[in-house]
């Protein structure tokens, strides 16, 4: 008996047609489909594509829940051992789509997934969460990809131990993995000094967590004639959540109005974010933006005033991206309501 | 400064009643070994009794708490002798010849603290980690005197002087034996340096040394490292057993005595020295906890590299946690002088790999090496035979309650085992 | 080393009894010994004074022996606030996420492996200021 597998592909990759064709909506095949032949040949028996899932990317772009809900669908129906998506190389919503499906698959049908594509590629965002095998930039890089995908896919799908990720291809996803190398350590750093003094490119063995550090601004002199704005990651929404802020991974940001409001109370106020106990946050939402306690200030004469509006997401689990996304748009809204300061809260 | 070392292979150790190296035979009677150790006062002061035992690749015996490991050497011509400061006297080592008892080593194991930790597995997976499992071991246990419970700076020193007069009365036999192999380790002054090799990079190489205090301290010709400043050191004075370990913490990325006498960073700027870099000269500095000290230190190493007019900078380190601070700043201030570094390391990324791995931080620090991740979890089968005790396995770091099972397995994190993740980059070992 | 700093401004926060016998009275610091403070209430102590402006004196990691080996943690701030440091409070924080890393170990440590423990903590104390250790164990 051999493993069984899903493959996802777009309409490229399944000789539908290039742009003018990303339109088309998903399908459910039988068997191999364009790339997942490479796939079948590596396997050797040992697995199997059985169904191909073809989907045009534009498609998948704009109809994002639509297509996932179909995609997921027939998934469940087919109950496969791995769902590969891929590889979709440097082609962006290709490799947003890719990414994102395999995510949906794994943590939703708990299936285990894989894909691949280039590292720039804006689906490689999503490389803590699923395996990504990293790719070269164009679909000329199918003959090695396809390899080392099928031989990842099938330790998978074996149950067997997966090693460093640079033994086995796929892109660093946050998790330290041991394994050997074929030098010493004090080799390894004497041709990496070699290559840095010679101005050649080197990769370094652990990448220092990244820096994204703002320097701060100017200090206010006068707190008692600065505006002050409220804004938080802690989901704080007026009741009902009208917005439907997600409880991970938002994909906005909500503007909502406190002119008069003195007080979150448990009537008015929640918290959407899904990654924290909300009881507390709930039954007292000054807890995570302190609107109250503004408010008192303001009547003391402490700060000049409390900016009408409060900007607000969820902060679980949101990709640095989007969150950078979100504040620059409404730090320029901030700017124009003429507000000094911002407090931004976490939790 | 140039040395010559001599190899003489060591193919195997036999106890008898003769001490001699013949046809690569080691042939050492325990008791002549015994009566040279206790010639020492402090070891006659503190230790009770020394047992002797053979560890060879491939037997199913674990040697643990292992304390240091040191490879017999002996100086045959030019000045000084081996291990100067401490065993011979301070004259500076490094010129003329040496001669090496290679593929075999001198383990020092035995209690000391409560959580002595150390483990070198002759064979099974744990000996894939323990670069010690591939060579041939002849094992001092050390029994402490009553009493030595308040005194464990005076017996710390007294098992780290016998291990050292074993490794000296046994690199002495090798003195009238004609070396299997010889080579040759040369670096020039300043000057010289830059007209021998006028266009290849000019290298050194930063040595941290550890030195926070009993147990994790290091000796350069007998000065304990944390009272001395940053300072040059030529490489192969460290070949004649110059800086010695008085480290017993943290198994897995303490430097045992033998790997400074075989540094791999050194053997492997010597490979590259004439080729594609000049290899100046070492820099050795300390892992202080008083902060003022590290700026001090780490101020210090970057300005030696900019009076050296050096290129590059290889920076190695030792130890676990505090040292990283001391790594970072020494690897960005010596980036900030315009030289460029690579610095290597061990990680702590926690058993499941997904924490950070290490307490300091710098995007600076662009060019890492790694030695892995001691968090990582290892499943040690149970051994025939146990050298020392496995009292201590149950408290050591990385095992926990019941990290010693009955079936005699242990499971434990990879920080038990003595050099698994070597910060000088001994190993094969990393992480990605 | 350590001799720079005037001992008259070491806080030594500590929870190791043995830092208490053997220093205590025997020097211009001043000791504020809390045995009822974990290892990782220490360093969160510390980091708060350190926040608020206190001087770090000595690595909150001292020594390689693991946090979640040893219950024991010796540290020095200074008395007076001297300004907020940012690679101070970085060191602080990170000690934390440090110790938060390591699996918790359960188990019930003999007598004389907590009196090692406590050795170590305070010889690595004693080593970052320059004081006898051996003269303080002689007391």
């Amino acid at each position: 008996m051999s493993f069984k597998v899903v493959h996802y592909i777009n309409q490229f990759f399944a000789g539908i047609g290039g742009e003018e064709m990303a339109h088309v909506a998903p399908e459910l095949k039988e068997g191999i489909v364009g790339p997942g032949d490479a796939f079948n040949k590596a396997w050797k028996g040992e697995a199997e594509i059985v169904k191909t899932i073809v989907c045009g990317d534009s498609y998948f772009a704009e109809h994002e829940a639509d297509a996932k809900k179909q995609v997921m669908d027939w998934v469940k129906a087919e109950k496969p051992d791995m769902f590969i998506a891929g590889p979709a190389f440097n082609a962006g919503r290709y490799g947003y789509a890719c990414a994102t499906i395999a995510c949906a698959v794994q943590e939703e049908l708990g299936i285990p997934v894989l894909t691949g594509m280039y590292e720039e590629n804006p689906g490689a965002d999503l490389k803590n969460k699923v395996l990504i095998v990293a790719t070269s930039n164009s679909a000329a890089g199918m003959r090695k990809a396809a390899p080392a995908m099928a031989k990842l896919a099938l330790k998978i799908m074996k149950g067997e131990k997966i090693g460093a990720s640079a033994e086995e291809g796929y892109m660093p996803n946050g998790i330290r993995r041991n394994f050997f190398e074929k030098e010493v350590g004090a080799k390894r750093a004497v041709d990496m000094l070699v290559a840095k003094l010679n101005d050649k490119p080197y990769t370094t063995e652990y990448p220092m967590p990244s820096f994204d550090r703002v320097a701060p601004n100017k200090a206010i002199k006068d707190l008692s004639k600065a505006t002050i704005a409220l804004c938080t990651s802690g989901g704080i929404v007026p009741k009902g959540n009208p917005d439907h802020i997600e409880s991970s991974s938002a994909s906005h940001y909500g503007e909502y109005n406190i002119a008069g409001v003195d007080d979150l109370t448990a009537e008015t106020y929640e918290t959407a974010h899904g990654g924290y106990d909300p009881v507390y946050a709930n039954a007292d939402a000054d807890r995570v933006l302190p609107v109250d306690i503004l408010r008192e200030m303001e009547k003391e004469g402490k700060i000049g005033k409390l900016h009408n509006l409060f900007y607000t997401t969820v902060g679980n689990g949101t990709s640095v991206a989007n969150a950078k996304g979100f504040a620059a748009e409404y730090a320029q809204k901030l700017l124009k309501a003429g507000v000094h300061a911002v407090i931004m809260t976490s939790t | 400064m140039k040395l010559e070392l001599g190899y003489i292979q060591i193919k195997d150790i036999q106890f008898s009643k003769e001490c001699k190296v013949e046809n690569g035979t080691l042939y050492v009677d325990p008791d002549a070994v015994k009566a040279y150790l206790y010639e020492d006062d402090d070891v006659k002061a503190w230790v009770k009794d020394f047992g002797f035992d053979i560890a060879k690749p491939g037997e199913s015996v674990r040697i643990t708490p292992v304390k240091d490991v040191i490879e017999p050497r002996v100086k045959v011509e030019g000045p000084g002798g081996v291990f100067p400061g401490v065993i011979s006297k301070v004259e500076t080592v490094g010129s003329g010849k040496t001669h090496v008892l290679r593929g075999m080593a001198v383990v020092t194991a035995g209690k000391i603290v409560g959580f002595q930790e150390g483990i070198i597995d002759m064979s099974g997976p744990g000996a894939d980690y323990t670069p010690f499992s591939k060579l041939i071991n002849l094992v001092v246990v050390a029994e402490p005197n009553e009493g030595y419970q308040d005194h464990k700076h005076e017996y710390e020193h007294a098992v780290r002087i016998a291990g050292l007069r074993a490794a000296t009365y046994i690199g002495e036999l090798g003195r009238s034996v004609t070396p299997d192999e010889t080579a040759e380790f040369e670096t020039y002054g300043i000057k010289e340096g830059i007209e021998k090799l006028p266009n290849l990079p000019r290298v050194a190489y930063v040595h941290m040394l550890q030195s926070q205090g009993l147990l994790h301290d290091t000796y350069v010709y007998g000065v304990d490292a944390k009272r001395s400043l940053t300072t040059i050191i030529n490489p192969t004075e460290t070949m004649d057993g110059a800086i010695i370990s008085g480290n017993c913490v943290s198994a897995c990325d303490k430097n045992t005595t033998y790997h400074h006498q075989n540094n791999p960073v050194v053997a492997n700027l010597f490979a590259a020295h004439g080729k594609t870099l000049n290899y100046v000269c070492n820099i050795i500095t300390n892992e202080n906890v008083y902060l003022a000290d590290k700026q001090r230190s780490s101020d210090w190493t970057s300005k030696l590299c900019r009076l050296l007019d050096l290129d590059g900078a290889l920076v190695s380190q030792e130890g676990f946690g505090n040292p990283d601070t001391d790594l970072i700043m020494n690897c960005k201030k010596i980036e900030l002088q315009g030289v460029k570094t690579v610095i290597i390391t061990d990680e702590y990324a926690g058993q499941d790999g997904k924490s950070q791995s290490l307490a300091d931080a710098d995007p600076l620090a662009d060019a890492v090496v790694t030695g892995g991740n001691a968090n990582e979890v290892i499943i040690l089968p149970k051994m025939d035979k146990v050298i020392g005790t496995l009292d201590y396995v149950d408290v050591i770091a990385g095992g926990h309650a019941g990290s010693l099972r009955e079936d005699g397995t242990i499971e434990a994190e990879l920080q038990v085992i003595t050099g698994a993740t070597n910060e000088m980059g001994f190993n094969r070992l990393s992480a990605r | 080393m350590g001799t720079l700093g005037n001992p008259r401004d070491y806080l030594i926060l500590t929870n190791n009894p043995l830092v208490r016998q053997c220093m205590e009275g025997r020097g211009h610091y001043t000791i504020r010994f809390e045995p009822e403070r974990s290892f990782r209430e220490i360093l969160v102590e510390a980091r708060d004074l350190v926040y608020a402006g206190r001087t770090l004196y000595t690595h909150p990691l001292a020594g390689s022996v693991k946090p979640n080996e040893t219950p024991y943690k010796s540290l020095i701030v200074s008395m007076e606030p001297h300004g907020f440091d940012e690679q101070h409070a970085e060191l602080m924080a990170n000690a934390i996420a440090v110790f938060d890393k390591f699996k918790p170990i359960v188990r019930e440590l003999p007598e004389r492996v907590l009196r090692d423990f406590q050795l170590i903590d305070y010889t690595l104390l004693c080593g970052a200021i320059g004081f006898d250790a051996a003269a303080g164990l002689s007391k």
